[in-house]
This record gives structure tokens, C-alpha cells and sequence, in this order.
């Protein structure tokens, strides 16, 4: 489906030619549109959308907060100011992978910052990131701005373009990318489940089980920059995706990590790709960001969640 | 050889945000113990628990079953000690058979599903604190004495020789108080050893095999409950004037809290019997006024009060006249107190010699709940002793006591302004 309609029998036979079944001829156009465009477009989208997600759960049991999101450690600013580096120095315009490199070097740079900023004495501060997260990532921000009041009014629309979060500019060569860094980035955060089970006591009592929780949380960390950077790299941002899967999840599922981290993994990937569906079809000639369609979905769902758990306090 | 202790403490140092908490405790705990930490608030009990878990950087030497704790990982310390702390929450709501699942923890590989054996120790543990029912339930609709159940039931499941428990009781109501440590003392019959910071005392007293008394980061006192819970060494460590006595209906320790302050050792003198007295005496005793009483017979509450607070008191046989050795002691009393008060009491024949004494005070407060008349059974004298008695005093109900005390300044020290 999309804005060029092209048959479910052709999509199938394509498929089918690509894994090495004689289905015969396919028709060319066809096969460029289904397998140079949309095929790596939706395989982007599952991937982007389960390392979303996942991280989104992850940073909510580590830091014992239901708001919480990888943008916390400060990955989407620094991605903003990579990218915005990339396109105003015209490195983007030589290269297809210069951008996402750039976008995924300001986000570790940002992270690793937040880190440096929180780890005393062999300890995370999980307080201190939530501040340094806030300020590194304010302080990006403005050096993304800076260098946006020189750029060309071009690079300033291609930035706006990216910052919105979209999908369009997955390609194979993007995916190539990224593709092992966040498989391995969720392969390994999904085996922390109960680790994640144990941070929820807290740290004093995640240390009496015999837990590690200064190892954990910097493994969890890492894990989650990476993953996180490697997927909003290519798609620039994509909003709440890390926030409602996980919370939609929690309510039907329970919040046992062992089962979140992967039923995340699977909803973030359905949800992006529903939402980028939805992105690419709602108007005529003209695709939506799909950051916008997350967005429009999840602040609402945000903001009841918030007020739903503001009343269960108040005792309403 | 003797055998190691459970737990060992050498010359434990603590310091936590530039503050010495621990300045040097010794203490150890044997299988089959209930060792109670007590001592005031910031006496550093919390802090010792932690570090005898392993979970403070500390100095000196903790030994767990005669390993030392630096030289074991965080793994072994959790499976030798389990830790149940003040107060834990989960954020997300988790039932409570999950939550005693993660005591697990220690034993279990990063790659293994949960063992039969895990799932038989869970269900031990959760059949041993009587949570077994709740097993599905999400902990956040709990009650305060089921989630402290369950978290106990969590320690259980990490299999733990030793047992920390720092202030099981604290925010229960009192009958689950009694429960966590009937659990306690079951858990180190059962042969385990057993540390809990405790805040009540009379709850120390009476499940605690050995009590150590903290404060100001040192180890006060420690032996059995009664050798450690003595006037001298709570006044040492809570700055309070405490008096211990055996509670008269259980026959366990208690002990009473002093203000102290405010009485300055003004000598109040408490005509009373039959229960009119008691609730004179507990009010201004532990206001640290000089109480002095009289005259009660044995079998009286009043005297059993005015003896729970050992206030000197004159006391004669029931069923009989006042004696005039009594009535003696009583006037003189009277006579030396700055302030006699007559209670709400009953007068017959016997205890004429009750008013009578009141006569010679010095200042005198007559409390009047009721009609005199209805407690008259003397038919005549008692009743103009006790108008004349009327007509210099001060006449209040018992429960305006305390507000005149105060209004009238007979509760200020007598060094100050007056004269």
C-alpha cells in the first residue's frame, strides 16, 4: 500500500523472487518500487520501532520512573546537532551515510557526556542524570539552533525534515548501517529482564539480592545509547514510541521485564510500521512525518496516563 | 575450636556524607538468636545493618558464618545475608509471588528459567508468613501487614542463614507488630540468626534473646533484655528519664517516659483509692513532678499505678480503718507537699481519715466529677470535712488537671520568677 497502488499478487511475487522462488517473471517496476522502497522502508520501520520501544522500557525500569525515555540520556539532542552538522557543512550532500554517522556521533557524544556527569564513586546518580541528561541535552539543543541561524534556507528545511522523524530516507544502504548495532543492542537488553525485575527495588535492595547495580545500569546504559542512537540516526527522532509501547504493554501484560523487554520489542515494531502506514496514506499526494502521527497518538495517551496516575496518588 | 558466629562485627567504622555514624561497634550474633538493635533515632542501627549486609563501604571487620565480608562477591554476601530494609516499593505493580520470586535472584543464572527448587523455596517461604493465598495479588493492593509478609517472605526465598531486618514493625498496627516478629523468633528457632533494628522497646523486650543499645554510633550496652533496657542506660542513650518496671497484667518489661522538665521536682501529694487516683498520678509522674500518695491498699489500681511509677505512697491493709500510723504519714505529706490534691474518691468510715489529712495542706485542689453526696457513705461527717475542704480550694473536674496546672504555673520550676 501507498501512494502507488501496486497489486498484492505482484508484492507477493516479488517477495517470493527476492528469498529464490521460481515464480517467474515479475515486473520491474513493480519490483524497484516494492523492493528498493518499501521493503527496506518497512523493515526500517520494525527495527527503528522495536529499538525504540525497547529502550523505552529499559530507561523506565532503570530509572523506576513510568515517564521516562531514552531521550533522557540526551540521545536525540546530540543526534539533532550531528545531523545539523552533517547538512550545513554539506557532508550529507556528498554522502548518503554521512548524515546518520554525524546524527549517531552527536548522540554518543551526548550520552557519554551525561555519564561522565553522573558516575561518582563508582556509582550511577540516576538524580544527577536525570539533570545531566536535561542540561547536556538543552545545551545541544542550542548548539543545533547556533548553527541553524547560519544555515542555507535548504538545510534548514532538510534539518526540520529530519527532526520531525520520518522514514522516507531508509534505503538499504541506510539500514546496512544499523541494522547489526541495534540487533545486537537488543539481543542483548532483552536477556536483562530480571535484572530489571530486581532495579525496581531500588538500589539498596537490588544490592542485597547480590546484584551488580553499578555494572548493570552502565551496561544498560550503553546498550540503550547505542541501540537508540543507531535507530533515531536514520529516522531522525521519532517521539513517544519509547514512552506509550512500553506503557500500553505494562497494562496488558503485566510489568515483568522478562516479558516487556520482548512483547516492547514486537509492539514497537507493529506500531511503527502501522504508524508509518497510516503516515504515507492519510493524505493523497503528500506524506506525513511519521513522528507526527506518533506524536498526535501519543501525547494524548501521555497526558492520560499522567492524569490517570495523578488521581490513583491523590486517592481518587 | 569454638564455632564461628553467624554474624561478627569488629571495630565497624562508618562514615556517610562527611559524618562519623558508627565510631567503632562490636557485636555478634549466633544461629538460633534474635539480636535487637535499638537506641534513638540517627544512633546509627539502620547504618549497622547495612553494613553487616555488605551494602556500606565500611571499616573494621565484618565476618559472615567466619568468611570475611570484603573477601566474598556481592553474590556470596547474598546468599549468606538477606537484608529486609524500612520500606520498599516497586513502582509498577507486580503480584506478590513474583516479588518473593525475586529473593531468588542470588541463586539463579542469567540464562536459566526459574528452578523447581526456586519455585519450592517460594512456596515455603510464602506458606511460612501465610502469603501463600495472596500469591496472585499485585502488591499495591495489599495492606501494610500482608506487603510486609510478602517482603519478608522475599528474604526467606534468598535462603539466607542470616536475617536483617531493620524496623520490621515500623508503620504496622500493633497486632501485626507482634506478628513479623513471632515470624522472627520462629525464623531463629529454626536456626537462624536473626538482627532487627528495632524502635519499640517493649517489642525489643520481649522477643529479643540479646539487645544491643546504640548511640551516637557506639554499642552502650548489650546483654539480655533486662540487663540493657535499665533507667541508667536508656537515660544514657535516648537523654530521657525512662522508668522500666514489669507490666503488671503481662509480666513482661515496660518501661514509662518521663518529660521530666516541666514538673522540677515540685512535690505534689494525691489523695485518692479505689481508681481515683490513677489517672492523677499518671499525669503529673512523668511530668517529674515529686508524687508522693496515699493512703492506698494493696488491690487498688491506684496503687498499682502509683507503684508502676514508684511513687512513695502510704499504704495500709484492705477492709479496714486507716491506721494512725498511716494517717500520720499521710497528713505529713500533705503538710510538706506544695500541693495536695484531693481526688474524685469515694468516703466511708474507713477512709474518713482521708479528708482529715487533706486539711493541714498547704494548697489544695479538690476534683469533683460528680456530686460529693453520692460518694458519701460516712452519713454526716464526710460531708462537712468535706465542705470545709471545698471552701480553701481550687474545685476542678479531673480532666481540667492538667490545663490548670499549666494556666496556674504549678507546672513552671519553682527557681524561676516566683518570688
Amino acid at each position: 500500500m501507498g501512494s502507488v497502488t501496486v497489486p498484492w499478487a505482484d508484492t507477493a511475487a516479488v517477495l517470493l523472487a527476492k528469498l529464490g522462488f521460481p515464480v517467474g517473471p515479475v515486473d520491474a517496476k513493480w519490483d524497484s518500487i516494492i523492493f528498493l522502497v518499501r521493503l527496506p522502508r518497512v523493515l526500517g520501520a520494525a527495527l527503528i520501532g522495536a529499538a525504540l520501544a525497547v529502550s523505552g522500557a529499559v530507561m523506565q525500569g532503570l530509572l523506576r520512573n513510568p515517564m521516562a525515555d531514552p531521550g533522557i540520556i540526551g540521545v536525540s539532542a546530540g543526534a539533532g546537532f550531528g545531523a545539523v552538522l552533517a547538512l550545513s557543512f554539506g557532508f550529507a550532500a556528498q554522502a548518503v551515510w554521512s548524515l546518520p554517522l554525524f546524527a549517531s556521533l552527536g548522540s554518543l557524544t551526548a550520552t557519554a557526556i551525561i555519564f561522565v556527569l553522573s558516575i561518582r564513586r563508582g556509582a550511577v546518580g540516576l538524580f544527577t542524570l536525570l539533570l545531566a541528561g536535561l542540561a547536556v541535552s538543552t545545551f545541544f539543543a542550542a548548539g543545533t539552533s547556533l548553527v541553524l541561524t547560519f544555515a542555507s534556507r535548504d538545510n534548514i528545511a532538510q534539518f526540520l525534515f529530519w527532526a520531525m522523524g520520518n522514514l522516507a530516507g531508509v534505503r538499504w544502504e541506510s539500514l546496512a548501517l544499523v541494522v547489526v548495532p541495534i540487533a545486537v543492542g537488543l539481543a542483548l537488553l532483552l536477556v536483562f529482564g530480571r535484572e530489571l525485575n530486581v532495579l525496581l527495588l531500588g538500589e539498596l535492595e537490588a544490592r542485597s539480592l547480590g546484584l551488580n547495580v553499578f555494572a548493570v545500569r552502565m551496561a544498560l546504559l550503553v546498550l540503550v545509547s547505542v541501540t537508540t542512537a543507531s535507530a533515531v540516526c536514520i529516522s531522525g527522532p521519532i517521539g513517544f514510541i519509547g514512552l506509550i509501547v512500553p506503557h500500553i504493554l505494562r497494562l496488558l501484560l503485566g510489568p515483568d521485564h522478562r516479558l516487556l523487554l520482548p512483547a516492547s520489542a514486537l509492539g514497537g515494531a507493529c506500531f511503527l510500521v502501522a504508524c508509518d502506514l497510516v503516515a504515507r496514506l492519510v493524505l493523497a499526494n503528500q506524506e506525513v512525518n511519521v513522528g507526527i502521527v506518533t506524536a498526535l497518538l501519543g501525547a494524548p495517551y501521555f497526558v492520560f496516563v499522567l492524569v490517570r496516575s495523578e488521581k490513583r496518588e491523590s486517592g481518587l | 575450636m569454638t564455632p564461628d558466629h553467624a554474624v561478627e562485627a569488629a571495630d565497624l567504622r562508618c562514615d556517610l556524607g562527611g559524618h562519623e555514624i558508627l565510631r567503632g561497634v562490636d557485636l555478634h550474633t549466633d544461629l538460633g538468636e534474635i539480636v535487637g538493635l535499638i537506641g534513638p533515632n540517627g544512633a546509627g542501627k539502620s547504618t549497622l545493618l547495612k553494613c553487616l549486609g555488605g551494602l556500606l563501604p565500611a571499616r573494621g571487620r565484618v565476618l559472615l558464618q567466619g568468611r570475611p565480608l570484603d573477601q566474598m562477591n556481592v553474590r556470596e554476601v547474598a546468599r549468606a545475608a538477606a537484608l529486609m530494609p524500612q520500606n520498599t516499593s516497586l513502582v509498577y505493580p507486580f503480584p506478590a509471588e513474583q516479588v518473593v520470586m525475586l529473593g531468588r535472584y542470588p541463586h539463579q543464572g542469567r540464562f536459566r528459567a526459574e528452578s523447581a527448587e526456586d519455585r519450592r523455596v517460594v512456596d515455603q517461604a510464602m506458606r511460612f508468613t501465610d502469603t501463600r493465598r495472596l500469591a496472585g495479588q499485585l502488591l499495591d493492593t495489599l495492606s501494610g501487614g500482608e506487603r510486609q509478609r510478602v517482603f519478608l517472605a522475599k528474604a526467606l526465598a534468598q535462603d539466607t542463614r542470616v536475617l536483617l531486618l531493620d524496623e520490621p514493625s515500623a508503620s504496622l498496627d500493633f497486632s501485626y507488630q507482634e506478628q513479623i516478629f513471632r515470624y522472627a523468633r520462629d525464623l531463629a528457632a529454626q536456626g537462624r540468626a536473626v538482627v532487627a533494628a528495632i524502635h519499640d522497646l517493649r517489642l525489643a523486650a520481649r522477643f529479643c534473646t540479646r539487645i544491643v543499645l546504640l548511640s551516637q554510633g557506639r554499642v552502650v550496652a548489650e546483654g539480655p533484655p533486662a540487663r540493657v533496657l535499665t533507667p541508667d542506660h536508656l537515660a544514657d542513650a535516648y537523654g530521657v528519664k525512662v522508668r522500666v518496671y514489669p507490666n503488671a497484667v503481662t509480666g513482661e518489661l515496660d518501661y514509662h517516659l518521663e518529660d521530666g522538665s516541666a514538673g522540677a521536682g515540685r512535690h505534689v501529694h494525691v489523695i485518692g483509692g479505689g481508681g481515683s487516683a490513677a489517672p492523677v498520678l499518671r499525669l503529673l509522674a512523668p511530668l517529674g513532678y515529686l508524687v508522693t500518695a496515699g493512703v492506698l491498699s494493696p488491690g487498688d489500681t491506684d496503687l498499682q499505678v502509683s507503684q508502676a511509677f514508684g511513687i512513695l505512697t502510704v499504704t495500709c491493709p484492705p477492709f479496714g480503718p486507716i491506721t494512725d500510723e498511716a494517717f500520720e504519714e499521710n497528713q505529713l505529706l500533705a503538710v510538706d507537699a506544695d500541693l495536695t490534691i484531693v481526688c474524685n474518691l469515694v468516703v466511708g468510715r474507713n477512709n474518713l481519715a482521708n479528708l482529715e489529712a487533706a486539711r493541714r495542706a498547704r494548697r489544695l485542689v479538690v476534683l469533683e466529677d460528680d456530686e460529693f453526696s453520692g460518694r458519701d457513705f460516712t452519713g454526716g461527717p464526710a460531708a462537712e470535712l468535706y465542705a470545709a475542704l471545698k471552701l480553701r480550694a481550687t474545685v476542678l473536674k479531673t480532666d481540667e488537671l492538667a490545663g490548670w496546672l499549666a494556666r496556674s504555673g504549678e507546672l513552671v520550676p519553682r527557681l524561676s520568677i516566683r518570688r
